[in-house]
């Protein structure tokens, strides 16, 4: 209870120290004053745009450390990732031909539209190889998994190429696939909550039998568990939540490895609690690194990504290794 | 009331709503007092309307004219921050998709109500409509029409000068890659449009929307002229490699360094741009 407690306390700070950050600092009572509807043109960047950003981070990690938990589950691997199945691969590459080709519905609508399409697409087609492949085993979807992200990387670099013209910048793209929160509107927000809350249901359902897998293929099944089966049901379902991820927050990396580690680390292996806890963890890890990702190079903005990368790795292995130690 | 018949035009000044290079709708509610415009060729525009004065913000890449250049900075190569720009307090905001600029601060302020203006300069048709544009948004709308027309006379004298002149093969280098290939100026740009109104022509037959040229493609057309846009001694190193040194526009020395201001940037300069052109291209009817 001390743990749960403890985590939604950080996510809290998290939260305001999230809302606080920026190129221009405000403080607590600049933040109460935008809530209660100030209309000054400081307090409205506050309320229409830093705040709807920092809450879309926190469930843009949620997402993240869930889908990671999930993938981590499946294979029964630590380093098992949401990028390695072609997920992320797949959802950016539809979101990459959103952003550079011009089609008669707005971007807000088809990129993310897209960019699920693009994650279910490679990870449906990750299984069919494996099933083709008669490699129904987790090392040979992982194997399948890693040679369609290739493809799918180098179709996206390809389409970089081929489909930017100068009005269409490629830093546009290229910020997406370095990894950026999308600010939303409050509806969009809204709708952010409710893909979030969904997907946290949808992967609790998983919670029992994850458990099950974890002990191993032949254990699972002389549990009665189909295996393969499962695998790829649990696939899908983590591909679901990888795709809400990358549409609101691009690629960003490394949080869907880490976040499960550091939450198995407070709230042991189990899955019902390790998904929300991985949830929470993400979400924190997210919240703030978009923060420096906001303020730390005034007057621009780092893409998130890259700080996810460079200030949580340091990070993840500091934890590592004194868990090893120990 | 007394204090708003106090001051002159204000009463008169009516909400302006123009549609921008996106085609968006813009409405700009009274006169701007403090513009942020991002990219250089945005500030010379306002600073040729004799607008320098209300530029609160700039990005770290505007180098002219000297009186903006203290001003706060908004934007640089990494992209530009939503935060310092409303930390300026803008009424307008100009911006050209290049970069992130238009991607990072057209929905933001859409949401925070503060006008963007998308302006493209591709041409110099473009440039002269977008000073007259710029004009009627701020309440100058006379002083932009007179900046525009000024500016249109000083081509129209210089394209009389070169008229009927034998136009020199031209090739214009805007830029070096690192895999060794050279950018170079192309029609339908307004910098391929300075090259033609001063009275040149494209050297390389083939130049259509590939920028990108092999130094084997220049040799081969070997042009009357050759124009290196930047220091004179990164020409000088050019020229003084093997074959280059053996070109006709080298052996006759019109292989000449002209300014990346007035010809990369599209702006009230690119006029300076074209006058200095066909001074190179035709130096005797400079004179005339």
């Amino acid at each position: 209870m001390k743990v749960w407690l403890g985590l939604v306390l950080v996510l809290a700070v998290a939260l305001v120290v999230g809302a606080c950050a920026g190129h221009d600092w405000a403080s607590h009572v600049d933040l109460m004053r935008a809530v209660a509807g100030d209309t000054d043109l400081r307090s409205r960047l506050l309320f229409e745009w830093r705040m709807p950003r920092v809450l879309a981070a926190a469930f843009v990690g949620g997402l993240l450390g869930l889908g990671g938990t999930v993938f981590q589950g499946v294979f029964r691997n630590p380093l098992a990732e949401p990028y390695l199945l072609g997920s992320a691969g797949g959802a950016a590459l539809g979101a990459t031909f959103a952003l550079l080709v011009p089609l008669a519905v707005p971007q807000a609508l088809i990129l993310p539209l897209l960019a699920f399409a693009g994650a279910w697409g490679a990870t449906v087609l990750v299984i069919g190889i494996s099933r083709v492949s008669g490699a129904v085993d987790a090392a040979g979807m992982l194997l399948a998994g890693v040679a369609v992200a290739a493809i799918l990387g180098a179709l996206r670099s390809f389409f970089m190429l081929a489909l930017s013209d100068e009005t269409v910048s490629l830093q546009v793209v290229l910020s997406w696939v370095l990894g950026g929160v999308q600010t939303p509107t409050w509806p969009g927000l809204g709708l952010l909550a409710v893909i979030a809350i969904v997907c946290l249901g949808l992967t609790m359902l998983l919670a029992g039998r994850l458990d099950i897998l974890g002990l191993g293929e032949t254990m699972a099944t002389a549990f009665g568990l189909n295996v393969n089966r499962f695998i790829a049901v649990a696939v899908l379902a983590g591909s679901v939540v990888v795709a809400a991820a990358v549409a609101f927050g691009g690629l960003v990396a490394f949080v869907g490895l880490a976040a499960p580690h550091i939450a198995r680390w407070l709230v042991g292996p189990l899955h019902r609690p390790l998904l929300p806890a991985s949830a929470l963890v993400g979400a924190i890890i997210v919240t703030l690194a978009d923060a420096i990702a906001r303020s730390a190079l005034p007057p621009a903005e780092i893409p998130l990504g890259l700080v996810t990368a460079v200030a949580g790795g340091p990070f993840f292995i500091l934890l590592l290794a004194r868990r090893l130690r120990t | 009331m007394l204090a708003l018949l106090d001051q002159p035009g204000s009463a008169t000044a009516a909400p302006i709503t123009i549609h921008d290079a996106f085609d968006r709708t813009v409405t700009v509610p009274a006169p701007p007092r403090r513009i942020v415009p991002i990219f250089a060729s945005n500030v010379e525009m306002v600073a040729a309307l004799g607008l320098a004065d209300r530029i609160v913000g700039i990005e770290a890449y505007t180098r002219y004219p000297p009186e903006v250049l203290n001003k706060p900075l908004v934007g640089g190569r990494l992209g530009f921050s939503v935060d310092e720009v409303v930390a300026q307090r803008p009424d307008l905001i100009v911006v050209t998709p290049s970069r992130q600029a238009a991607n990072q601060l057209v929905d933001p302020m859409e949401r925070l109500g503060v006008p963007v203006v998308v302006l493209l300069q591709r041409s110099v048709a473009e440039i002269m409509a977008n000073i007259r544009l710029l004009g009627r948004i701020c309440g100058v709308a006379e002083r932009g029409e007179e900046v525009a027309a000024r500016l249109e006379g000083r081509i129209a004298r210089t394209t009389e000068r070169v008229a009927g002149l034998k136009p020199p093969r031209t090739v214009m280098i805007t830029g070096r890659l690192g895999n060794g290939l050279l950018l170079v100026a192309r029609p339908g740009t307004y910098t391929g449009d300075a090259i033609v109104l001063a009275g040149g022509r494209f050297g390389l037959e083939s130049s259509g929307v590939i920028a990108q040229v092999s130094p084997e493609a220049i040799l081969k057309a070997d042009p009357d002229v050759l124009l290196f846009a930047g220091p004179q001694k990164d020409l000088d190193e050019l020229i003084g490699r093997p074959a280059w040194k053996d070109m006709r526009a080298v052996r006759n020395k019109r292989a000449h360094a002209v300014s990346r201001g007035e010809l990369l940037i599209p702006g009230p300069r690119t006029i300076d741009g074209i006058e200095h052109l066909a001074a190179l291209f035709h130096p005797t009817a400079a004179s005339r």
